[in-house]
Order: C-alpha cells, then sequence, then structure tokens
C-alpha cells in the first residue's frame, strides 16, 4: 500500500527510461511505500503467529475473524473507489453489488442446491450484468441521475425480496453453506481476495484508463474532445467494479458470515454508505486509501462496541452511537480535508521529498501523480492542464500524428 | 381485507398533497440552485420532532405546526449557508456532504429518543362521514391545510416580484443577475421556503402516522420519483407527480401487497430516468 508514489505513470521524461525491474526495485521506494509493504506482509503471515502477542494484542481467532471482515469492508470500499472516486459518477448503492453478489449464489446454492464452487463465480456475473443494466442507461446521463438510480436500486431489490420471503427469506435472511470452517481458512480466503482486488486495482487505476477515468472526473468534456467516449469508461468501471463486488459479497456470505446472508449485511442503505465514508475518510480516487479506510474502519467499528465508556452529558454507551461519530468524522474530513486523509499524507511527503531533493540540487522531482491526487492540491499546476497534456502525450504514442496539424 | 374505496381515494388526495408539498421544496432548491439536497427528508423528520418535543410541553399541536417550520427553515439555513453553499460547485461534495448531514440528523434523533415510535396527536379530533365511511377530521384539515401551502406558494412565485425574482434565477442565473437581482439572497429563501415547508410537512405525517428517526426517508425517496417524474425544477409538474406516486402507492399498498410500500414509486423513477430522464414537465435546467 502506498505504493503509488513509485508505480503510477509520470508524465516527465523520466518515465520512458525505468523499466520493470527499477519500478519493483525496493531500494527506490518511499518510506510510505515500504510501510504498507510490511503492513501486507504482516497481514499475511498472521494466521502463523497465532498465539503471540504483540503491545497487549494477542493473536487468536477472534482477532482473525475481525481481519477477515475488515478486509473483506476494504475490498467492498476499494470497489466503490474504482468506480465513484475515479469517475466522479457517485455511487450510493454499490450495496446492490455485493448484496447481489451473495444473494445470487446464496439463493442457487439454496434452493437449487448449487455447488459453491459454481455459485460464486455466478454471483459474481450476476453482479456484473446487474452494473451492466443499471450502468448502460443510467451513465450516458447528465446531472445527478446515476446517484438518484443507485441509490434506490438496492432499496427496490430489498423490497422485492420482502415480496417473496419464500426463496429470498425476506427481511430476516437466508442460510445457505459455508465454503470454509475454521476461522484461518476464512482468513486466507479474505487474504486473496484483498490482495487480489489490491493489485486488479491498482493495476488498472495506475495505467492509461486510470488517467482517462480521472480525467472524466475532472472535465468530461475534455475527454471528450480527445475523442473519447466518457459513458464506455464509465460502464467499464462500473462493471468491473461490480464484478470485484459481487465476488466479495458472495464470498463474505460463504466465510465470514457462516453461510447467512441477510439484507441488513448487504443490501442495506447503512452498508453502502458506511463504503463511502470508509474511501472518504482513507481518500477517494486512490485506491490505497479505500482500502487503509475500510481495514480501519470495520476494525474500529467492532472494537469501539466493546469499549465500555459512557458519553458524558446523555449518558449513552459510545459503542451505540459509532455511526454518529463516523458520519461526523466524515463530513468533517469531506469538508475540511476533501482529498481523504491517506492522500493529504501521501502529498505532504511527496511536497517534502521534492523540496529536499531541490535542495540537493538534483532536479526531477516525482512527475505528477495524477491517478492519486487529482483535482484536490491546493497550489499546484491545474489537474486539468496536467491531465490534458498527459492524455495528448499518451494519444501520441498510441496514434501517431493525433494532435500534430494535418 | 376490504378496504373502502373511499378510505383509498382519501388517502391518495391526502398523501398526495403532503407529498407534493415536501417535493415543491425539493424541487425549488435543486432548480433554483442546483443543489439536489439529500438532506430533504431529514428536514422533514426536524420538523416532526420539534413538534413532538412542544406537544409534550404542553403547547397545542396546531401552534407547534408554524413554530416546526420556522425550526426547520432555521437548520435548512443553517446547512445551506454553513456548508453546501461553499461547496456549491462540486455536485459530488453537494450529494455526500447533503447525505450524510441528514444521516446525522438521524442518529441524532436515534440516540436521544431512541428508534421507537413516537405519536404527536391529530390537529383536531373526531372524524366525519363521507359516502358512508368514517374519515378522520385531521386527514381533512392537513389535506386543506396542505393545498392552502401549495396555492399560496403559487401565488408568491407567480405574483410577487420576489417570487418572479426566484423564478428568474432559475432560468437563468446571468440573465437575472442582470437585471440586479442578488442571486444569494434568493437562494437563502429559497432554502427557507423549502426547508420550512418540509418542517410543516413533517408535523402532519406526524399527526396521521408516528415520529421516528428514519421517518424522513420514504418522502425523500418519494420526493425524488415525483420530482423526476414532473420534471426535476418544475412546481407544477412536482404536483402533478406527487398525485400520480401516491396514487400508484396506495393502489399498490391496497390491492397488491403492504410490502410493496414505496417500491411502485421506485419503479416509476428508475422507468422514467431511463425512457424519459427529461420528465413529464420537464424544462430546460439552470445554466449554472
Amino acid at each position: 500500500m502506498g505504493g503509488e508514489t513509485s508505480e503510477a505513470p509520470t508524465a516527465d521524461e523520466e518515465f520512458e527510461e525505468r523499466t520493470l525491474t527499477d519500478i519493483l526495485d525496493p531500494r527506490g521506494f518511499g518510506w510510505l511505500t515500504r510501510l504498507g509493504l510490511f503492513g501486507l506482509l504482516l497481514l499475511a503471515v498472521l494466521p502463523a503467529l497465532q498465539g503471540y502477542g504483540f503491545l497487549g494484542i494477542v493473536v487468536n481467532s477472534t482477532l482473525l475473524a475481525n481481519i477477515t471482515g475488515a478486509m473483506f469492508f476494504a475490498v467492498f470500499a476499494m470497489s466503490w473507489d474504482m468506480q465513484s472516486g475515479y469517475t466522479g459518477e457517485i455511487s450510493f448503492g454499490h450495496g446492490l453489488f455485493f448484496g447481489v453478489g451473495g444473494y445470487a449464489s446464496a439463493i442457487l446454492q439454496a434452493q437449487m442446491g448449487l455447488d459453491l464452487l459454481v455459485t460464486i463465480p455466478l454471483g459474481m456475473f450476476a453482479a456484473g450484468i446487474a452494473g451492466l443494466l443499471i450502468g448502460f442507461p443510467s451513465l450516458r446521463l447528465q446531472g445527478p441521475y446515476f446517484s438518484l438510480i443507485t441509490l434506490v436500486t438496492p432499496i427496490i431489490i430489498i423490497g422485492l425480496f420482502r415480496f417473496a420471503p419464500d426463496v429470498t427469506g425476506g427481511a430476516t435472511g437466508l442460510f445457505t453453506e459455508t465454503l470454509t470452517t475454521g476461522a484461518v481458512e476464512g482468513y486466507v480466503v479474505a487474504l486473496a481476495l484483498f490482495l487480489g482486488a489490491l493489485v486488479l486495482f491498482l493495476a488498472i487505476t495506475r495505467s492509461d484508463a486510470g488517467i482517462v477515468l480521472t480525467a472524466i472526473r475532472e472535465d468530461e468534456l475534455a475527454v471528450e474532445a480527445a475523442g473519447l467516449n466518457p459513458a464506455k469508461f464509465k460502464l467499464f468501471s462500473f462493471v468491473l467494479s461490480g464484478l470485484v463486488g459481487g465476488l466479495a459479497g458472495a464470498l463474505f456470505v460463504h466465510t465470514y458470515a457462516g453461510g447467512f446472508v441477510a439484507p441488513s449485511d448487504l443490501l442495506a442503505l447503512v452498508v453502502s454508505i458506511e463504503v463511502i465514508i470508509a474511501s472518504i475518510i482513507g481518500g477517494i480516487g486512490t485506491i490505497t486509501g479505500a482500502a487503509i479506510g475500510g481495514l480501519f474502519l470495520f476494525l474500529f467499528r467492532v472494537y469501539i462496541a466493546q469499549v465500555d465508556l459512557t458519553v458524558p452529558v446523555i449518558g449513552v454507551p459510545i459503542g451505540e452511537i459509532y455511526f454518529l461519530l463516523f458520519t461526523v468524522v466524515t463530513l468533517v474530513v469531506l469538508f475540511f480535508i476533501p482529498e481523504g486523509v491517506i492522500t493529504r499524507i501521501l502529498v505532504r511527503t511527496r511536497q517534502r521529498a521534492a523540496a529536499r531533493e531541490e535542495e540537493d540540487g538534483g532536479g526531477g522531482g516525482g512527475g505528477p501523480d495524477l491517478a492519486t491526487d487529482g483535482g484536490w492540491t491546493e497550489g499546484e499546476p491545474s489537474n486539468l492542464e496536467r491531465i490534458v497534456a498527459t492524455f495528448t502525450e499518451q494519444l501520441r504514442a498510441v496514434l501517431p500524428g493525433f494532435g500534430d496539424d494535418p | 381485507m376490504a378496504v373502502s374505496p373511499v378510505t383509498v381515494g382519501v388517502n391518495v388526495l391526502l398523501l398526495g398533497a403532503l407529498y407534493a408539498v415536501v417535493a415543491i421544496g425539493f424541487t425549488l432548491i435543486f432548480g433554483v440552485g442546483g443543489i439536489l439536497n439529500l438532506a430533504h427528508g431529514a428536514l422533514l423528520t426536524v420538523g416532526a420532532y420539534t413538534a413532538y418535543y412542544l406537544v409534550n410541553a404542553g403547547i397545542p399541536v396546531w401552534v407547534t405546526v408554524p413554530i416546526a417550520g420556522i425550526v426547520a427553515a432555521t437548520t435548512g439555513v443553517v446547512l445551506y449557508k454553513g456548508m453546501l453553499k461553499k461547496v456549491a460547485d462540486n455536485p459530488v461534495s453537494v450529494l455526500i456532504l447533503s447525505l450524510v448531514a441528514g444521516l446525522i440528523v438521524e442518529q441524532v434523533f436515534l440516540v436521544l429518543e431512541g428508534a421507537q415510535p413516537l405519536v404527536v396527536p391529530g390537529i383536531v379530533d373526531g372524524g366525519v362521514a363521507v359516502l358512508g365511511t368514517d374519515i378522520e377530521l385531521n386527514r381533512l384539515i392537513v389535506f386543506a391545510i396542505s393545498w392552502l401551502v401549495i396555492g399560496a406558494l403559487f401565488l408568491f412565485v407567480n405574483e410577487t416580484k420576489t417570487g418572479q425574482a426566484i423564478l428568474a434565477t432559475s432560468m437563468s442565473r446571468k440573465g437575472a443577475a442582470l437585471v440586479g437581482i442578488d442571486a444569494d439572497r434568493v437562494f437563502t429563501l429559497t432554502w427557507v421556503v423549502a426547508a420550512g415547508l418540509a418542517g410543516i410537512a413533517g408535523v402532519f405525517l406526524a399527526t396521521f402516522q408516528t415520529v421516528t428517526p428514519l421517518m424522513g426517508r420514504t418522502p425523500l425517496l418519494l420526493s425524488f420519483s415525483i420530482v423526476v417524474l414532473g420534471g426535476l425544477g418544475s412546481i407544477r409538474g412536482s404536483v402533478i407527480g406527487a398525485y400520480l406516486i401516491s396514487f400508484l402507492d396506495q393502489i399498490t399498498v391496497q390491492y397488491v401487497s403492504t410490502r410493496l410500500a414505496g417500491v411502485s414509486g421506485l419503479v416509476v423513477l428508475v422507468i422514467v430516468l431511463l425512457v424519459r430522464p427529461e420528465g413529464l414537465f420537464g424544462r430546460e435546467l439552470t445554466e449554472g
């Protein structure tokens, strides 16, 4: 995590000279990237450390289960960020994807007796198709229509589920089989999903497609003027986000949730909102921010519920008002640090590194990191200018003669 | 369960008028200021809880109606001036901030009063027989007041200078500025009117349903359907949309299944968005 400093495509001339080996050379990483990689490594070896304790935190099956849930939630947040954070078409109902993935798999298993290894991929594709059905018509419209449609579709689905409780389990939920038995197995599934989603989203958002998506958020007209169809890219990111969200939802149901699928876990408005909150706190349009925000929010929610602390004046246990706390924190973050906490740290570190390099007399510095800080940094050259410039560069490389005089 | 068609008819007329009051405010804020206020349902909740607290303090219900309107209007102006105005040029921030602000209102009432439904008594007691069916007098009063409010708003917007300034700003901000209309004043006024209407509607809704922290959600969602059906930014469209939606919703609830409450309106919303996104009475949106 935090790897974009060195992995992101840069617009300056140095880019051409950097080979894959250079990019993957750990000696070239900033300390944030190293910290992120260390965190990932820690996540990977955690199951092997059962019984040991660090700083008062003992690694046991409860901790593993909590982190399993947190990794699922982080994947939810990343799938939201991949679509909404990058294109700026805010989805208020990403729970739809988690719900469609989870429910499709659960219903196929429980009602038709199919094997989980068949139903989970089917759940994933069902969510992808849902994304296609919703995205294809609504992403063409200008204005807030996409947000409205995404906000209401999960509510419609919940209503329909309540209408057919025999098949769907109605408002309470539906029991189905589990894929794994122990806490460690569930943890491994979640970790594989988490790493897979992280790598996939980072690769896509740091590629040319990621630049186009960011450019759509900044100025859709500029993208159209460059001869690209924004609706196509938006639909691509929405369906991709749906596929990953659906897979995460299906795996969540059959591992962490213990084979139980309920609207409140996946489809409810609160789920969609928490995903947005996690991404905002971490930093919209970064993937890594959404991942860290998702892990943090889930674990914070689990542990704050256990805190035996009562808020003075109103006399309410702090665990009961966590959602209020989160909404207030989100409001403050969104208003004062609109780029998100992780992004702020990244930008600050990079500016400091650039300043240090300048003092040392070494020119260059990091190129504009379009995929991470698009549009939010103050006092830097307009992101739109940088995007359009980068964009023209990239197009020149693909289409010889683009932008030249006829 | 045989429900008298008269009851259904009264429900359609009443809820249509009430939804229209909410939706007009919603569409005004969008049409004039370009802000899609997802906290509109929360303003309604604020009105309802204001009435609840005042009634518990011994104040008659009918007195709480204007007070709830004022409290909600103040909340709306604070929300606009303190927050949304500063991010108004970024529609994404507006959507998320207003939604989160609405959630905060819900959570505050949830913490203060809990999730259990609270009761606000009707504005008047008793009932009258209409075509052999007993109808609560309260519903008729609410219906009448709602229509008075809608009528007053129509007159205000179409006949007074201030109302025409609002219309002008919604048509063209630049044009309005050219003839000396202070856009900032118009936006604030729009918020006062819209939030005030939501607060009043909140009290009305509270008198024949119950007060809960999440009570604003259904009206908000129905408002989406209504204003999209009628055309975002069109007042006349909102009234007609409100009646179509309340008719459809009541028919579904009474004759198909109560479990589908609200769903039919949302289905209509999705269909309209896909087939005719400009709405039945759509007109050009503001040019910003």
